[in-house]
C-alpha cells in the first residue's frame, strides 16, 4: 500500500469506529472529520490545530451543531434520560455525505498517486451544507480560508 | 417565547439541520427505547406496534445490535 492508502485505510478505520460510538448504522461525513482530527498526520494536523480543531475541538463543535439545530425547532437534545442503548456489533456502511467528501478529495487530482492525506481533509471541507459546514460556522472557523490552507499545504507538499 | 410556541426557522439552512438532527435524535431515541423494551421482556410485535412498523422491519433494525449486547430476546408475543 502506499503512504496515502494507508492514512485513508486508517481514516476509514477510525471513522466506523466514531460512527458505532455514535450510535450511527453509517459513516458520515462528520465521523470522517473527527478521523482526520484524530490519525497523526503532520500534513493535516497543522491545518486543522492552526484553526484550533483538535478532536476535543471539533467534537465539541459537532455537538454544539447538533444542539442548535434541534433548538431551532424548540427540542433539546437532552430531552430523555434513557440508558444508552448497545452499539453495532458490525461495521457501519459509508454513507452518502462520507462517500461525497471522499469522492470531491479524489476529484481535486488527476493521478491517483498524486493523492496526499490532505486531500481527504480538503474534500471534507468541500461540503456546501449540512453538519460540517454548519459545525465549523458555529466554532467561528472560516470553511473557505480553512479550505484554502489545505491547498496550500498541498502545493508546499509538492515543491 | 412561551412553552406553548414553536420557533419556525426562516432559514432553509436551518430547517434543513433541523431535520437531518431530529433524524438523529430520533434513531438514537429509537436503538435506546427498543432496548430497553426488549430488556423489560416485550416481544418484537408488540415493540412493532407501538412503533407503527411490521414486525419483519423493527428485527431488521434491531435484532443484530441486541442479541450482540446480549439481550434475552422472546420468541413469543409478551
Amino acid at each position: 500500500m502506499s503512504p496515502f492508502d494507508e492514512y485513508l485505510h486508517a481514516v476509514i478505520m477510525r471513522a466506523h469506529l466514531e460512527a458505532r460510538d455514535d450510535g450511527s448504522p453509517t459513516v458520515e461525513v462528520a465521523h470522517l472529520l473527527l478521523a482526520v482530527a484524530t490519525e497523526p498526520e503532520p500534513s493535516v494536523h497543522s491545518v486543522l490545530s492552526a484553526a484550533g480543531l483538535d478532536r476535543d475541538g471539533v467534537r465539541a463543535a459537532l455537538e454544539r451543531e447538533f444542539e442548535h439545530s434541534l433548538n431551532v425547532v424548540g427540542v433539546s437534545a437532552a430531552g430523555h434520560d434513557l440508558p444508552r442503548p448497545s452499539r453495532l456489533p458490525t461495521k457501519p456502511a459509508l454513507g452518502t455525505s462520507a462517500k461525497l467528501a471522499l469522492e470531491r478529495g479524489f476529484g481535486a487530482v488527476s493521478r491517483k498517486k498524486d493523492l496526499r492525506p490532505a486531500h481527504v481533509l480538503l474534500g471534507i471541507l468541500s461540503a456546501q451544507a449540512g453538519t460540517v459546514p454548519r459545525a465549523l460556522a458555529l466554532a467561528g472557523v472560516d470553511q473557505e480560508d480553512l479550505a484554502a490552507r489545505t491547498r496550500l499545504a498541498l502545493t508546499d507538499d509538492n515543491d | 417565547m412561551s412553552d406553548a410556541e414553536v420557533p419556525v426557522p426562516t432559514d432553509p439552512a436551518d430547517a434543513l439541520a433541523a431535520v437531518a438532527a431530529l433524524r438523529r435524535l430520533a434513531d438514537r431515541l429509537e436503538d435506546a427505547a427498543v432496548e430497553q423494551a426488549m430488556r423489560a421482556g416485550w416481544g418484537w410485535p408488540r415493540v412493532a406496534e407501538a412503533l407503527g412498523v411490521t414486525r419483519q422491519a423493527v428485527y431488521k433494525k434491531h435484532a443484530q445490535r441486541l442479541i450482540a449486547a446480549g439481550v434475552k430476546l422472546r420468541r413469543r408475543e409478551g
